[in-house]
């Protein structure tokens, strides 16, 4: 359906509007970089959740549509399907992906990992290239929140990279955010 | 075979139950009867159903008749054979013997004769006489029974029981029970399998020309009937079904051209619910049934199937679908059937269906589903029935009186109108009638909405009334349509019909005149009026439903009619969670009472419709609605709902109402506000003001600042609106307490539509960052308030996607910080006595000073000479230079100070009475600075309205110019003496002495005693900063007594100083402004005469030990010794004993022993006596000694050794030592 | 031929809605839109009774008039397509294959970047294509 675009322009575009929102616009406010870019991601989830839902059955129940998100949506975006969906049946779905798409060409400096690692507390350049790496994943993170939002399951999304490219991201669906207009 | 057909109906309703034939062999019925018929209707039966499987029925219906009974009797067999469902499904045979032989030769052989017809269900049922007391009796009929079985009993079959008269057994009535049940059972599936036989005969030759609808129809039916009076009402249903299909199958095939049916009288009144409405016989017609009634009839047995089997739900399903496919089939037929008939078939069969659905729905039992299901179906009659009558009533000139909803526009405007053959004529005598009508649409204008909005009404039908009735009168040629709309123009009937008409097209005004001339009044096209009347006309003849024609006789009864089926509707959409469409109906309903004058009902309801409608957010039909409820508030005076109800209309997309209507709601609101309400109520304009914090940054305020605020309020009014106050409440973000801070602003603002920038000023705030909370305010003597954040911040124009609201703080006030800083340029050896400088460095880190005040507060010993400018200087007086007066220790800075750090320069004097005193070189005493210093108490007052203040004292020091020791350098023979004066500069500054005085004490006196001018003239002399110059001085005791002795001598000194303000001392300031004259310093010394006689030699003895320690006694000794004896004097010291005195600086030295008293000393020259007295040393380092006095001896008779004064060294205690030091 | 189209939202507040009849009897399409919604929220809440087409984005015929029929169309967002037709006889298939095409001019105008999700769609091109669409639709039926 419809055009596409070289992957490698989507790369620029993210990393572009990263460096953009978190060095340019709101160099002193990081949170608040986080949220616009953040933001962007809920509108293009919001989307391409419409999008990618269109000739398919309604979904039942939560479940459904989370493994939908896991399988076609991820596939559709990431060109890929999640590799692990846990969920504790309380409300939270933690989405693995062991090679995350967008992580594939970020590499930390491992000289910097490697004394990070020794020395307990980081304030070597390893976390600034972290906090980067976190910024870039504000973006999934928005998507996948914008699409569970339009697929009804209103809830907060927020990504764990421990180990690169691996990525998880827990969703909290048991807050309820009531869009009132 | 179907003229058989009244004979069949006639039997049918003639039985209703299963027949049991009783064959009384020998006359027991009369004494068995009852019991037998008590056993009716039998309890429980197991039947097959027409599948075969078994069935569990119970209390089936049945009934005894004596075989010899006139109703079984007299029947010619084909007609058994055809209504064989009336035939007796069972034989009970009644036999009674006592005697084996009788029942051998007679009994036996009868009976015989009796079952051998095959086609007879029967069974034998032995009645024994015997009582049981006479067992004779009992033995024989036992043996007789016993016989009976033998001989018809069969092994697959009990066909004999036995029952005794006198106390039958237990097991024989069920016994009996179970028999009958069997032979029915069995006669049934004979019957039905003899049925179907013939049935799937008949079938197979369905599509044949000698196909006969009768013949199937009776076959079936009469399964049917079986089956339903054998309580199997499931199959009779299924039966019906397929009869029914069958018959739409055959019904509708081409060919020989049926007649509809549907043309007598009262059919109009439907017939779906009741099957004996007509005799079969009437509807038949050749080979088929007419569809109408035919129709209804199946319905009608399938209905009261369903009722039986307690399904009053499928009855209205199937009702509600069949009335609808029916009313398509009615449509078809149209021209065929009298004028509206469908409409009229259409509202009769719903109000039937409904009445008797209802009569057999018992709630309760049925889950909510089915039940919501039920309700939604009534709804759905309801409303169907409503729109026949409503269509109807429009027909017959009530359409004005019909609200023009939406509701009512979709349910009409697309209903297509009648299409009879040709439209009603009018009849001769009914122009009363027409004028009747006239008048009626003369009087009812369209009413006009509230706030007079202009609004297209929407459409009641498909096309213009008048245009339909006149294009279906055949002999009417079109073109006539024209004149007839300039005849119409004035009639009166709504601007919308030649409106309408016209813009239809407009191409029938150019088509004008080509038909005929009219001559004749009935080919004139007929008059809106007219074709009422004459619709009312026919009408009432297709009406046979009394109620009906009183409903559409007269407004009041429509209105009574109509109102009941809405509320139905309404109330049972209501039961079916239908919400939508049951408020609509409600704001229908709404609309009715409003006519009737019963406007709260009407608010009521119009105020849930609007409460759906804006609920949901569409506006469209909410503007269509809500004026009506602001009407109804009006009127009913509720000043509250009404402004409500204002704002709400105000705040709808502007696009949905004209500028000025919404003008006029303003005005109304504004009337309100200003005039007095009896309860003012708060008014919620959320929707309509709306206000965010201007874009770019957030106010920054210091903390304990006022501030200005601008705020963009943004207001959906159509006109300018006057807010009488306005009051902005700011809540901390994220502060820890949540303390709403209301920011009032008095004066009335006017807001002009759209945005608006409303500045507020804001009373000092505590630290935090703030964003916007409520707005509130007056309009006229209303409060109302808003919430309503636009998310139009510009700033956040993304903040939407993540559906935040724009909580963008608007407010920042920062934590207390130091907003300025003032320090003094120099703070040390200024002139003492002088009118010097003092420069204040005033620092203001980055916070405009501007306005400040500067307090300045001298302390004690200082004094600021105010007849003196002040002097303002920018840190490089290229920023500015400026001369400002000081009143009352107030300064106020210039505002080009504001800025910049400044030097602010102002003159005092330091006081201080007392003279200054010179030392001896020997005792090394330097004026401490403490005496030098004074205080100065300064304030700042600045910020917007000098809220911010900065408090400091800084300290001063003033000395003198210099620190005079004298020295006496060499002593002469002669007694001149060489005294050293030395001048030590104590200021930053070069000074230069001009001319030195030395006025000396009594006992000396200048060598050169002609004047007192010092010996040499080196002056002016220089004396650069901390450096020392000395003066000599030769001078000689005098001999000379005054009488008013002079302690010291006083040295003048005449200087000068060159200093600047910035570094330390200057040239003090004069009033005439020119700084370097002379200046004088006097400096008392004290001189002491050298000793020139002595008589007695006071030696200081060295210390015991070798070091003092503080704390450790220590003996000081002096030796005294007379060297000669006194020649003058004597009274004095010629004594043989001296009084001696101690002197110690008490801080430093504790006397242990004696200070002051009397030692015996011969006056015999040499003799000599030493003193010892014991102190304690209290401070470590050199200190002067105790040093012993004689006071009654001239200090010029005494030698001292050593000479002047000395020092000792004093250790510091040895810390292990441990003592006291006593008070 | 084809009444009216609507796009209601998943609050049931109606995004965009066109008749076609010509007349500016619009409001009464209001009307009858607004009440199909509450066949949809039926056959949403209780499935049971639409069971055959549970949870297909199609919901067939919402409720036959004798005069005009509602379809209903409903897409995994919650968000209800509606179509309003005046004529009797409908092929199932068309009525599924226009609101394919439909859906699919809907997901395109939402994906503007400018629209703000939840609010009307105000664009042009939307309202053109589906103009074109309910066109075809009338053709299809026609041939």
């Amino acid at each position: 359906m419809g055009r596409e675009v070289a992957e490698s322009c989507i790369d620029g575009v993210i990393i572009e509007m990263v460096s953009a929102y978190s060095t340019r616009f709101y160099s002193s406010k990081p949170d608040v970089a986080a949220r616009r870019i953040e933001a962007i991601g809920y509108q293009v989830g919001h989307q391409l959740s419409e999008r990618y839902t269109m000739e398919r059955p309604r979904f039942a129940d939560h479940l459904e549509a989370i493994k939908f998100i896991c399988k076609d949506f991820w596939t559709e975006v990431f060109k890929k399907q999640i590799d692990n969906l846990k969920t504790n049946h309380r409300g939270t779905f933690v989405l693995q992906d062991n090679h995350f798409r967008w992580l594939t060409r970020i590499s930390l400096d491992p000289a910097v990992v490697a004394n990070t690692e020794a020395a307990s507390e980081g304030e070597s350049g390893a976390d600034s290239g972290a906090q980067m790496t976190s910024m870039l994943l504000y973006f999934p993170c928005g998507i996948i929140r914008g699409a569970l939002t339009n697929l009804g399951i209103p809830c907060a999304v927020s990504a764990d990279m421990s180990n690169l490219p691996a990525c998880k991201f827990p969703c909290d669906t048991r807050q309820l955010v009531v869009l009132v207009f | 075979m179907a003229n058989y057909l009244a004979q069949f109906q006639s039997i049918k309703s003639s039985c209703d139950r299963l027949v049991v034939s009783i064959e009384d062999v020998s006359d027991l019925w009369p004494s068995i009867k009852e019991g037998l018929e008590a056993r009716l209707p039998l309890k429980k039966a197991t039947l097959n159903n027409r599948t075969r499987n078994p069935v569990h029925v119970e209390n089936l219906p049945a009934e005894f008749i004596l075989t010899t009974d006139a109703r079984l009797r007299s029947r010619f067999p084909q007609e058994q054979y055809l209504f064989w469902f009336r035939e007796p499904y069972a034989t009970i045979v009644l036999v009674s013997c006592e005697d084996l032989d009788e029942f051998k030769t007679i009994l036996k052989p009868r009976l015989k004769l009796i079952v051998q017809n095959e086609e007879k269900e029967w069974f034998i049922v032995f009645v024994s006489k015997a009582d049981p007391s006479n067992d004779q009796a009992t033995k024989m009929a036992k043996k007789v029974y016993a016989r009976l079985e033998v001989d018809f009993n069969t092994k697959k079959r009990e066909r004999c029981c036995k029952y005794d008269l006198h106390g039958p057994e237990a097991n024989f009535w069920e016994d009996l029970d179970l028999k009958l049940a069997e032979c029915i059972r069995n006669t049934l599936d004979k019957r039905v399998q003899f049925y179907e036989d013939e049935i799937r005969k008949l079938t197979e030759q369905r599509f044949m020309p000698i196909w006969n609808f009768c013949n199937f129809f009776i076959l079936k039916e009469s399964v049917a009937f079986m089956f339903e009076m054998a309580n199997l009402h499931e199959d009779a249903l299924r039966e019906y079904d397929e009869l029914e299909l069958c018959y739409s199958e055959t019904a509708g095939t081409p060919g020989k051209h049926r007649d509809f049916g549907g043309i007598d009288n009262g059919d109009d009144q439907a017939a779906l619910l009741n099957p004996g409405f007509k005799q079969l016989t009437l509807i038949v017609q050749d080979d088929c049934f007419r569809e109408f009634e035919f129709r209804q009839y199946i319905f009608a047995c399938q209905a009261k199937l369903l009722f039986k089997l307690g399904r009053p739900l499928e009855v209205a399903t199937r009702g509600h679908s069949f009335v609808i496919s029916f009313s398509k089939i009615l449509a078809m037929h149209e021209n065929a059937l009298p004028f509206c008939f469908r409409e009229v078939w259409v509202i009769t069969a719903c109000l039937a269906l409904l009445k008797s659905t209802t009569s057999h729905y018992d709630g309760g039992v049925m889950s909510p589903d089915i039940e919501r299901e039920f309700y939604r179906l009534q709804g759905d009659l309801y409303s169907l029935s409503r729109v026949k009558f409503m269509r109807l009533a429009y027909l017959i000139g009530f359409g004005h009186e019909i609200e023009k909803s939406p509701a009512n526009s979709a349910a009409l405007s697309m209903l297509p109108w009648p299409k009879p053959p040709i439209w009603p004529a009018l009849s001769p005598d009914s122009s009363a009638d027409v004028l009747a009508k006239e008048k009626m649409i003369l009087q009812s204008k369209p009413r006009e909405k509230h706030f007079n909005i202009q609004r297209k009404v929407l459409p009641l039908e498909p096309s213009l009334l008048l245009r339909e009735a006149n294009r279906r009168r055949a002999f009417l040629s079109v073109g006539n349509i024209s004149e007839l709309v300039e005849g119409h123009a004035n009639d009166g009937s709504g601007p919308d019909a030649n409106s309408r008409l016209t813009s239809k097209n407009p191409s029938y005004m150019s088509r004008t005149f080509s038909g005929p001339t009219i001559s004749e009044s009935r080919d004139r096209p007929m008059t809106l009026s007219e074709v009422y009347v004459a619709a009312e006309y026919s009408l009432k003849l297709t009406v046979s439903d009394p109620d009906l024609l009183n409903s559409l006789s007269s407004l009041e009864e429509f209105e009574k009619k109509y109102m009941e089926l809405t509320k139905g509707a309404a109330d049972n959409y209501h039961k079916s969670w239908w919400k939508r469409h049951g408020v609509v109906l409600d704001g229908e309903i709404a609309a009715l009472h409003f006519k009737k004058g019963e406007i709260d009902q009407a608010a009521k309801s119009y105020e849930k419709v609007c409460a759906l409608y804006s609920g949901e957010g569409w506006h469209e039909l909410l503007a269509e609605i809500l004026p009506n409820l602001a009407e109804c508030q009006k009127i009913l005076n509720d000043e509250a709902g009404y402004l409500s109800s204002c704002v709400r209309l105000l705040s709808l997309d502007s696009g949905l109402f004209l500028t000025k209507e919404r003008q006029l709601f303003q005005s109304e609101l504004v009337r309100l506000a200003h005039g007095e309400m009896k309860h003012p109520v708060p008014l919620d304009v959320s929707s309509l003001i709306t206000f965010y914090g201007t874009a770019g940054p957030a106010l920054e305020l210091c903390d304990g600042d006022p501030g200005v605020l601008r705020v963009t309020v943004w207001s959906g009014f159509p006109d300018e609106i006057v807010l009488e106050n306005l009051n902005l409440t700011l809540s901390a973000s994220f502060g820890a307490d949540e303390g709403v801070k209301p920011i009032k602003s008095a004066e009335k603002h006017v807001l002009k539509p759209g945005k608006n920038i409303i500045t507020l000023d804001l009373p000092p705030q505590k630290p935090g960052s703030y964003v916007l909370g409520a707005l509130t305010g007056q309009i006229g003597h209303l409060q109302f308030r808003s919430h309503g954040f636009s998310k139009a911040g510009p700033a956040d124009s993304d903040d939407f996607m993540s559906y935040e609201k724009p909580t963008r703080p608007v407010l920042k006030v920062l934590s207390p910080r130091p907003l300025v800083d003032i320090t003094c340029a120099v703070s040390s050896a200024l002139l003492m006595n002088e009118l010097q400088w003092i420069g204040l460095i005033i620092k203001p880190l980055d916070y405009s000073l501007k306005g400040g005040i500067l307090h300045i507060d001298a302390g004690p010993g200082l004094k600021i000479e105010e007849s003196h400018l002040i002097e303002i200087e920018g840190h490089d007086p290229a920023e500015g230079f400026e001369k400002v007066p000081i009143e009352g220790g107030k300064v106020a800075l210039p505002d080009w100070a504001s800025d910049v750090t400044t030097i602010l320069w102002f003159p005092v004097r330091a006081i201080d009475e007392n003279i200054a005193r010179g030392t001896s070189s020997a005792l090394l005493q330097k004026p401490s600075i403490v005496d030098g210093m004074r205080m100065i108490a300064l304030k700042l007052d600045f910020g917007a309205f000098r809220n911010q203040n900065f408090e400091r004292t800084i300290a001063v020091t003033f000395t003198d110019p210099f620190h005079v020791t004298t020295h006496l350098t060499d002593k002469s023979t002669d007694g001149t003496l060489l005294l050293q004066v030395m001048l030590q500069s104590q200021v930053k500054a070069a000074l230069n002495i001009n001319d030195a005085q030395l006025d000396l004490q009594d006992g000396f006196e200048h060598v050169a005693k002609t004047d007192r001018q010092p010996t040499f003239r080196t002056f002016p002399l220089v004396i650069s900063p901390s450096s020392k110059a000395g003066i000599l001085f030769t001078v000689s005791l005098s001999t000379i007594e005054e009488e008013t002795p002079q302690q010291d001598s006083i040295l003048n000194l005449k200087y000068g100083i060159s200093g600047n303000r910035t570094v330390g001392a200057h040239a003090p300031i004069l009033a005439n402004g020119e700084g370097s004259e002379e200046m004088v310093f006097k400096v008392a010394l004290a001189l002491q005469r050298p000793v020139l006689d002595p008589c007695v030699a006071v030696g200081f003895l060295p210390f015991s030990s070798d070091c003092l320690r503080v704390g450790q006694l220590v003996n000081v000794r002096w030796r005294i010794e007379r060297l000669k004896n006194p020649e003058t004097d004597v009274s004095a010291s010629c004594r043989d004993e001296v009084l001696y005195e101690v002197e110690a600086q008490p801080q430093n030295w504790m006397v242990a022993g004696r200070k002051r008293g009397h030692v015996s000393l011969s006056t015999a020259q040499g003799s000599r006596i030493e003193i010892t007295v014991t102190c304690i040393p209290l401070v470590s380092g050199y200190v002067h000694p105790p040093q012993l006095g004689l006071p009654e001896v001239g200090e010029q008779n005494i030698s001292c050794n050593p000479a002047g004064p000395h020092l000792v060294c004093v250790l510091p205690p040895t810390l292990s030592s441990s003592y006291c030091i006593p008070a | 031929m084809i009444v009216c189209v609507a796009v209601v939202g998943h609050q049931n507040n109606p995004l965009y809605l066109e008749s076609f009849t010509g007349g500016d009897d619009a409001l009464k399409l209001h009307h009858i839109v607004h009440c199909s919604l509450d066949v949809i929220d039926e056959r949403v809440n209780n499935p049971k009774r639409s069971a055959s087409t549970l949870n297909e984005t199609f919901l067939g015929l919402l409720y036959p008039t004798e005069n005009y029929k509602v379809y209903g169309y409903l897409t995994n967002t919650k968000v209800k397509l509606i179509m309003v037709t005046t004529d009797l006889d409908v092929k199932d298939a068309d009525v599924r294959s226009f609101f394919r095409k439909f859906h699919a001019a809907y997901v395109d105008a939402v994906s503007n970047p400018f629209h703000v999700p939840g609010k009307k769609i105000t664009s042009n091109s939307f309202s053109e294509r589906v103009g074109t669409i309910v066109k075809s639709f009338g053709h299809s039926m026609s041939l």
